[in-house]
């Protein structure tokens, strides 16, 4: 799913990479512990978050995440903001809370990283 | 070998990083549209024609100078444009010769030089205008004129001149194995980590990640050390006062060593178990501790060895499998 | 819609609480983050979380949900277990990440409301 459909979906508001929204999400993942996300997401996928400490934009750079969207309408803090532009990584945000926000985007196709770790 | 490693794509490395290739490219001219100015495209050499200019007289402007148009300037004000089409306009009339103050367009379109060319891009589509005069915002002088193979042209050089810069470094990090004469090779990067600097955690392992890339290594195998060294300092920072993380490139392996004086693990069967975490509550607030942290070092790595006993501190060493050099292709 | 019917729909494994699954099921809460959850979560909600630390079931009995579905195949804890079972708090396993988790249930009616002070009326 590209990502300004993405927005579309959950009318959310972009904050930075206003000229990467043709990027594609391959999957998603929601998550507000980083941990996981190391563990299960893949390259490509969209993050949805709740959390808005530079470290998740530091998770999505390490797992190769395409964009990072705020739910609840969360703002994430200068460096976080600073991080992603310099890693020319999309940040959105929405002010659906996570369990909407991923039921939409799982209506419209989008799937999640369904494969576990043993 | 886990998630870590994800499916490996199924795409072989060399068609995965040439379509990643493709696509930054396509992404990068978009952000050039966005990040470069009309005054990075345009020409300076800009030829004018005045008001009492004869018409007769444009044929051998343009085609001499081989410009499609020209602004049109009473001594230092920017007066009107005029155009080939509206010379052949007139050349089709059969009319006698006028000047070019009677037939050029008045109404003249015009763009500042810090503007972004994504407007520049916006009035050429919404106009149908061949060119825009481009004025000073503080002086208010004509600078240049644009037009749309300019800014195409522009783009492509600063496209060009990226990509040019991205393949030197690329080349020249990864000729390293390759040029230095001797039986074996290894690179050592060394990194500190202070602990409880949650803002700056991460860091390390962005850089390694970054060296790593540069060097023209796989890109799988640098997302797992990546992942893995993240862990791994994300933990120097909740558990300890910081410590160093040294890494070994050679030939067919990476080394990860992350040592640190802290409290040291007591259990470490358990610490390896997913979902058990002693992270205390300051870090559980922020996000993390939900304890998957040694559990996803040992998934994305080769081997992983830990050196810990309660008061002597920690050694971590992660080794990481490539075949060869490694190399991307 | 009824807890019993969801597990059986998402082939749920029931860890906790068996006897309570003929609640009613409300709207659905994500989060892993455990003050968020007290702010945000509406009574009858069921929770989707990673989380297996045994505040979870404080935060169940405090804002009255439904109950609380693990992703990614995580089981609780003992001490998790343990509590739940005394303040009869259903805990479910899932082995899908919570993205599908929640997907499914979307797909089933349970929605999440459309911002943090939404109409509770709105929900099925």
């Amino acid at each position: 799913m590209k990502l300004h459909e993405v927005k579309e979906v959950l009318n959310a508001e972009v904050l930075s990479g206003n000229g990467l929204l043709s990027g594609e999400a391959t999957m998603a993942c929601g998550a507000d512990l980083m941990s996981d996300v190391l563990a299960y997401a893949k390259p490509g996928a969209l993050l949805l978050t709740g959390l808005t400490n530079p470290q998740v934009v530091r998770t999505a750079e390490m797992a190769d995440l395409v964009a990072i969207c705020f739910v609840r309408g969360k703002v994430p803090d200068e460096e976080s903001l600073r991080l992603a532009r310099s890693q020319r990584l999309p940040l959105l945000r929405t002010t659906l809370p996570m369990f909407e926000s991923c039921g939409r985007l799982h209506g419209r196709g989008l799937q999640g990283v369904s494969e576990r770790v043993d | 070998m886990g998630a870590c490693t994800g499916e490996a794509s199924r795409a072989s490395p060399n068609e995965w990083i040439r379509t990643l290739a493709q696509d930054r490219k396509i992404t990068k001219t978009q952000e050039l549209v966005y990040e470069m100015k009309v005054d990075q495209v345009m020409s300076r050499d800009v030829v004018t024609v005045r008001p009492e200019t004869p018409m007769s007289g444009l044929g051998d402007v343009f085609r001499g100078r081989r410009i499609s148009g020209a602004p049109v300037m009473e001594d230092d004000r920017l007066v009107g444009i005029i155009s080939l089409e509206d010379f052949i306009e007139w050349l089709y009339a059969r009319e006698d010769d006028s000047v070019v103050g009677t037939k050029m367009t008045t109404d003249v379109d015009f763009l500042f030089g810090d503007e972004p060319l994504v407007h520049a891009v916006r009035r050429f589509s919404e106009s149908g205008f061949g060119r825009f005069a481009v004025v000073d915002r503080a002086s208010g002088r004509l600078v240049g004129v644009i037009t749309k193979g300019d800014i195409v042209a522009g783009l492509l050089h600063k496209l060009e001149v990226d990509y040019h810069e991205e393949e030197v470094l690329r080349f020249r990090a990864g000729r390293l194995f390759k040029d230095v004469l001797a039986i074996g090779t290894t690179l050592c990067f060394e990194y500190e980590v202070e602990g409880r600097d949650f803002q700056r955690g991460g860091e390390s392992s962005s850089q390694l990640k970054r060296t790593l890339k540069s060097l023209g290594l796989n890109p799988d195998t640098v997302r797992r050390v990546a992942i893995a060294t993240y862990e791994a300092e994300m933990n120097l920072i909740v558990f300890t006062d910081g410590g160093s993380i040294a890494v070994r490139v050679e030939h067919g392996r990476i080394t990860v060593e992350v040592t640190d004086s802290g409290p040291g693990i007591p259990d470490i069967e358990s610490a390896l178990q997913p979902g058990f975490s002693t992270a205390p509550q300051w870090v559980r607030d922020l996000g993390f501790g939900a304890g998957m942290g040694l559990n996803n070092i040992r998934n994305c790595s080769d081997d992983l060895s830990i050196d810990s006993a309660p008061g002597k501190g920690t050694r971590l060493t992660i080794t990481f499998l490539m075949e060869g050099d490694g190399e991307a292709g | 819609m009824k807890l019993a019917e969801v597990v059986s729909e998402l082939d749920l494994k029931v860890r906790t609480a068996r006897g309570e699954l003929e609640r009613a099921v409300g709207g659905g809460y994500a989060s892993d983050l455990m003050s968020d959850v007290i702010a945000n979560g509406a009574k009858g909600d069921l929770w989707v979380t990673l989380q297996i630390h045994q505040n979870i079931v404080a935060v169940a009995s405090l804002t009255e949900l439904a109950g609380i579905v693990l992703v990614n195949g995580r089981e609780p804890e003992d001490a998790t277990a343990e509590r739940a079972e005394s303040e009869n708090i259903p805990i479910m396993v899932s082995a899908l990440p919570a993205f599908d988790v929640i997907g499914r249930l979307y797909e089933l009616g349970i929605t999440g409301g459309t911002s943090p002070d939404a109409d509770q009326d709105e929900r099925t």
